[in-house]
């Protein structure tokens, strides 16, 4: 018995790991089998709940962009409306759909990033710097319509800051055909690559009542076979009007979460297509009065970020500052709870595999 | 016959990869050629020292703190420090008189940290792009 346990084995996954980003987590390891694995997040936590406290809400709708690095709209698109909830404002339609569209933009540049770390994480480079590459279309477009390429800051309580160019929508329609096209070279590339698929396919699976138990939300979710989607259940800004399919799988395998990834973006894709066709005129920002300054109350409001179910719950005591401010991050879960869960009896060399079909942002994670 | 097809794919795509070379490349050698900023990107700020009131309200708008008054002239004006300053535009959104502003220059590199507090006089030069 006690030569069994000096056979395990504890070796870091992470932070300087080149697949984990700024998290780090403990392996309990036997030979090559992953026999438990502990999370240790926090290396990327900046307290911006915290922070959040100390400024008023325009301050805090650029500030919460840096919550999720990735996919920053989502972030100012949950704090504008829990805010808006609390002052019961009515955003103008063409300001709705600009931030539907902002919003979908966000989760295309979110996934496409994601298929290049996971091909870096697989040992294949060349699809890293394509993805990268090809990400860059989006930059420019976030470049054209805000002035900033990452950072955004670009939704305010009240609809949007500027409006969007002739310009921009000619360039976004020019992006859309490109990444259309490189969608199919992905697949040839990537999707359909006997070793990615190898590496993929039936690793780190779960079945549905696995993945609501761990609070599995998002493209890991639906990759189980469950059709839960806060644009389709509790619609919110303009996808009421917009006609799309919520993926679904059925594996639960890396390799699903993976096409359902893949099959989002085209989705996300035709989105933006169908929001532009119908882009209304008119005004996309109601003028703020006095009382927007000092709120008073509390608002809990959810939508579907690119990584899963992001929720904002925002208690305002009627100062100009929110008195709390509680982000619910899908990252968070999935790193937690699913990846210890996934990790366990796999291989060692599955774990970036793992990891990165779950998608997890750490800044999204540690916040 | 599709078995045949798909083997005369699989063997013919990959050097479709050779079209890459009569391609543009899809990197610029900076510095020697960079991607031009677009109309309305957010960089370094300008102020105009005739139309700034010294009225504080960008200090106070700044998520950063990054803003803060000085004397020059004789006059409270305001100084901006770029190494905190995250280019949110919530200075020129929220400035009554439209006095700072910000504009498409975006090489602000420095070399220590003093260089990057922009005073009055150095923020009322015109930007290079």
């Amino acid at each position: 018995m006690e030569e069994r346990e000096i056979a395990f084995l504890t070796i870091p996954f992470g932070p300087q790991h080149p697949a984990s980003g700024h998290f780090h987590a403990l392996l309990k390891v036997d030979g090559e089998t992953v026999l438990g694995l502990e999370p240790h997040p926090g290396y990327l936590h900046r307290g911006f709940e915290k922070l959040m406290e100390y400024r008023v809400h325009p301050q805090n709708c650029v500030l919460v962009d840096r919550a999720d690095v990735l996919d920053p709209f989502s972030c100012e698109l949950g704090y504008a409306n829990a805010i808006e909830k609390i002052a019961g404002l009515e955003i103008p339609q063409r300001g709705r759909y600009i931030r539907t569209i902002m919003a979908e933009l966000g989760r295309i540049l979110s996934h496409i990033t994601w298929i290049g770390v996971l091909s870096m994480v697989l040992g294949f480079d060349s699809a890293n710097k394509i993805a990268w590459g090809d990400r860059e279309k989006i930059l420019r477009l976030n470049e054209i319509a805000t002035g900033g390429r990452l950072y955004p800051c670009y939704l305010c309580i009240g609809g949007v800051r500027r409006d969007i160019s002739q310009e921009f929508v000619d360039e976004t329609s020019k992006a859309l055909d490109y990444l259309e096209g490189q969608l199919s070279f992905y697949d040839y590339f990537v999707f359909k690559n006997e070793t990615f698929v190898m590496r993929m396919e039936k690793v780190g699976r779960m079945s549905a009542e696995e993945a609501i138990d761990l609070g599995a939300t998002g493209p890991n979710l639906r990759a189980c076979g469950i059709d839960y989607d806060v644009r389709k259940d509790e619609p919110y800004e303009a996808y009421p009007e917009v006609e799309f399919n919520v993926i679904t799988r059925e594996e639960g395998d890396a390799y699903a979460r993976s096409l359902c990834r893949r099959d989002e973006i085209a989705e996300s894709i035709s989105i933006v297509r169908q929001l532009l066709k119908n882009l209304p005129d008119g005004s996309y920002r109601v003028e703020l009065g006095p009382e927007c300054i000092t709120l008073e109350g509390e608002s809990y409001f959810c939508l579907e970020s690119a990584r899963g179910e992001k929720c904002f719950h925002v208690v305002s005591d009627g100062s100009p500052c929110p008195y709390r401010v509680k982000i619910r991050a899908p990252s968070f879960l999935h790193t937690l709870t699913e990846f210890p869960y996934l990790a366990k009896g796999s291989t060692i060399a599955d774990i970036p595999a793992i990891y990165w079909s779950l998608d997890s942002c750490p800044a999204d994670m540690d916040r | 016959m599709a078995y045949l097809t798909d083997k005369f794919w699989r063997t013919f795509k990959p050097f479709l990869i050779l079209k890459n070379l009569f391609r543009k490349p899809m990197t610029l050698q900076f510095p020697y050629e960079s991607l031009p900023p677009v109309e309305g990107y957010r960089g370094r700020h300008v102020l105009d020292l005739d139309k700034c009131t010294g009225c504080f309200i960008c200090c106070m708008i700044c998520p950063n703190k990054a803003i803060g008054l000085v004397d020059f002239r004789g006059r409270k004006y305001p100084q901006v420090d770029l190494g905190k300053c995250c280019f949110c535009q919530l200075c020129e959104e929220y400035c009554s008189v439209k006095a700072i502003k910000l504009s498409k220059e975006a090489m602000m590199v420095t070399m220590d940290k003093e260089s990057a507090i922009l005073g009055p006089e150095a923020l009322s030069k015109t930007p290079t792009q």
